[in-house]
């Protein structure tokens, strides 16, 4: 089975600062790390191989220094590693990406048989691209994988929706999106590592090589604009009380009796 | 001049965080209670090449370089200090030296294994009445047809109670002082090698640290590291190397004793606002965060040094006193900072406390590092 991955190199959540004038992420500084979500798509990859045989390919578009993610994701058990990167890529939004993307994809001898992408990333946090990329190579998808089975040609996955466990049969090519609980990412041997960044090699492909014109790609492909960026304030506060459990227990019931959550009467029986 | 850390060592960093924050976190606090090494720990991180971090993947190894070996042990020592002792000696002073200066069947029947995790090792040198005088040794082997027969009593060996293979420095020759020791690879499983019971440390709990008697030890010479005679050419050596992979412990606890001080000085509130808001705490995390950074650039170096070939004794013996120092003081100021709450097993602030001190003391003591970096200068 021939397996695709999409990665994307994602700064380290807790660490994120925003410009607000520029409207960007400030990436100086701070740690990029593979988007934890495709580290799950990975794992579910090398576990498919195990079963099944084949290839993975993995692929990220992004500047340059993607190739710390590429190589990671080689120390991690991909077999290839393809690099798009062009100038002409950057200030991308979800449909632009996508585009590079499913264009690559369009281009590997054979055509993989699946296409695993994570759901979203930490950073953006759309949930576009995967999708997107389904649907230009006209591939059918299902979103938020928990489980995936082999069944003869089939896969059989299940996704948790709306309180609901749906499975479903498809047929490959396909492409899935997955979610947290799918797998659990192993921890990389230290000799694979030293290898990814010894021995292994990086494809790069550029826009030319893809057959892409600077209308399609970047921001001369994006749909969308960021129009405004700014902090979320959080709605919600948490109080910490401390003490012993029975003035613990007499704090709450004096909040809860003053929200008029708890009448007073009811509190007393 | 580039001071930065390479892609790779990134990622090594980053790698090693995970997996001991993951696996080695959850267990350090039981093992300082208890006084053991889980063994599972051992089998996890053999499957990820800590055994032979520096050993050429055709032997087993992970082959990385110097400075991400320094990586490695600083990440494991953050976590656990006690385990990244146990990952350090075995490295560096004794899967370093067989690789170094062993015969290829040496490397086959002892290295492999040791790399892959299968077979722990010491570094035997210390005695009841040779430690840092190392002149003293009283250990002796004597030849006797085609092997050697040893006897003496070694202590403190670090990783002893589970150890496989171990490196004994003993006398073969009692005229020319220079040429009088030779280093012997001998096997825990050995008629007359004994292992006595396990200290009961202060710090570095779990770690099985226990002294080795050798009662007419009989060692085929195919057991011999290096020639006869070239035992304290080895054992100066791999203790120069040794002292990266210490400095580096070191620089892992200071650092983590910096992280929980940073924190709780944020989180605890007294006359109504942060500790952090405090000048006097101000001035104690200000000078520490400096220090931190200081070792890191000491220890990053002598290993950078030892990546390119060049000479580092200097450096190493530098990096290994002023990492040490810094962690017994980063650790010293962070229970200050934690106050009562600090001097409770609660916090793990106590833990590194007791942890940092044996940095000043094995693999060379403070005092020991300052006659070598005396010696560079011209002096003694």
């Amino acid at each position: 089975m021939d397996i695709v991955v999409c990665i994307k190199q994602v700064p380290d959540v807790p660490n994120i600062r925003i410009d607000e004038h520029r409207m960007t992420i400030i990436r100086e500084g701070v740690e990029s790390i593979i988007n934890p979500l495709d580290c799950v798509a990975l794992e579910a990859a090398v576990d498919l191989r195990e079963r099944q045989g084949g290839r993975i390919t993995v692929l990220s578009m992004g500047p340059p220094q993607s190739e710390e993610a590429l190589r990671e994701a080689l120390a991690f058990g991909a077999d290839q590693a393809i690099l798009l990167t062009d100038p002409a890529f950057g200030g991308a939004d979800t449909l632009a990406t996508s585009h590079v993307l499913a264009t690559a994809i369009s281009m590997l001898k054979p055509f993989p048989d699946l296409v695993l992408c994570g759901r979203q990333t930490i950073d953006s946090d759309t949930g576009h691209v995967g999708p997107q990329i389904a649907e230009e190579l006209d591939l059918p998808q299902v979103c938020g994988v928990n489980e995936i089975d082999l069944q003869g040609d089939s896969l059989v996955v299940k996704r948790l929706y709306d309180g609901f466990l749906d499975t479903f049969r498809v047929n490959t090519p396909a492409l899935l999106t997955v979610s947290q609980e799918l797998s659990s990412p192993h921890h990389i041997p230290l000799a694979d590592l030293e290898r990814a960044f010894s021995d292994r090699e990086i494809i790069r492909w550029a826009m030319k090589d893809l057959n892409l014109k600077p209308e399609e790609v970047g921001l001369g492909g994006s749909a969308t604009r960021a129009w405004k960026l700014h902090k979320a304030a959080p709605k919600r506060r948490g109080e910490v009380v401390t003490g012993s459990p029975q003035s613990l227990v007499e704090h709450l019931i004096r909040k809860l009796e003053a929200l008029s959550i708890l009448d007073e009467e009811s509190g007393n029986e | 001049m580039h001071l930065e850390p390479s892609m790779k060592q990134m990622v090594v960093r980053r790698t090693v965080r995970k997996f001991a924050e993951g696996r080695l976190s959850p267990v350090a606090v039981e093992m300082d209670a208890t006084g053991t090494f889980p063994s599972e720990i051992i089998r996890e991180m053999a499957k990820l090449q800590y055994f032979g971090l520096e050993i050429p993947a055709h032997y087993g190894g992970a082959g990385l370089d110097a400075v991400s070996y320094a990586i490695v042990i600083e990440e494991i020592s953050k976590a656990s200090a006690a385990i990244g002792l146990c990952i350090s000696v075995h490295n560096s002073v004794s899967a370093n030296p067989i690789y170094e200066f062993g015969t290829e069947d040496q490397r086959k029947t002892f290295l492999v294994p040791m790399a892959k995790g299968q077979a722990i090792g010491t570094f035997c040198l210390t005695e009841p009445n040779a430690g840092s005088d190392v002149s003293s040794i009283g250990t002796t082997a004597i030849r006797d047809g085609n092997g050697y027969v040893l006897n003496g009593n070694k202590v403190f060996v670090t990783n002893g109670g589970m150890s496989s293979v171990n490196l004994i420095f003993a006398a073969t020759n009692t005229t020319d002082k220079q040429k009088r020791y030779s280093v012997f690879i001998v096997e825990s499983e050995r008629k007359g090698l004994e292992k006595g019971p396990t200290e009961e440390l202060m710090g570095m709990r779990g770690n099985p640290v226990c002294p080795i008697a050798l009662n007419d030890c009989r060692v085929p010479v195919e057991n011999r590291l290096g020639a006869e005679g070239q035992g304290l050419k080895i054992a100066l050596s791999s203790l120069v190397d040794g002292r990266i992979g210490i400095a580096s412990q070191a620089l892992g606890i200071a650092q983590a004793s910096l992280d929980v001080s940073l924190k709780y000085a944020k989180e605890r509130y007294q006359f109504g606002k942060p500790l952090s808001e405090f000048g006097a705490i101000q001035n104690y995390l200000v000078n520490l965060v400096t220090r931190v950074e200081g070792a890191r650039l000491l220890t990053y170096r002598s290993a950078y040094l030892k990546d390119q070939g060049l000479a580092h004794t200097k450096e190493a013996a530098m990096a290994k006193l002023y990492a040490s120092e810094v962690a017994v003081d980063a650790t010293r100021i962070g229970l200050q900072i934690h106050g009562g709450y600090g001097y409770t097993k609660a916090y793990p602030i106590e833990r590194y406390y007791r942890d940092a001190k044996a940095c000043e003391i094995y693999e060379g003591t403070s005092e020991i590092q300052r006659l070598v970096i005396a010696r560079s200068l011209g002096y003694g």
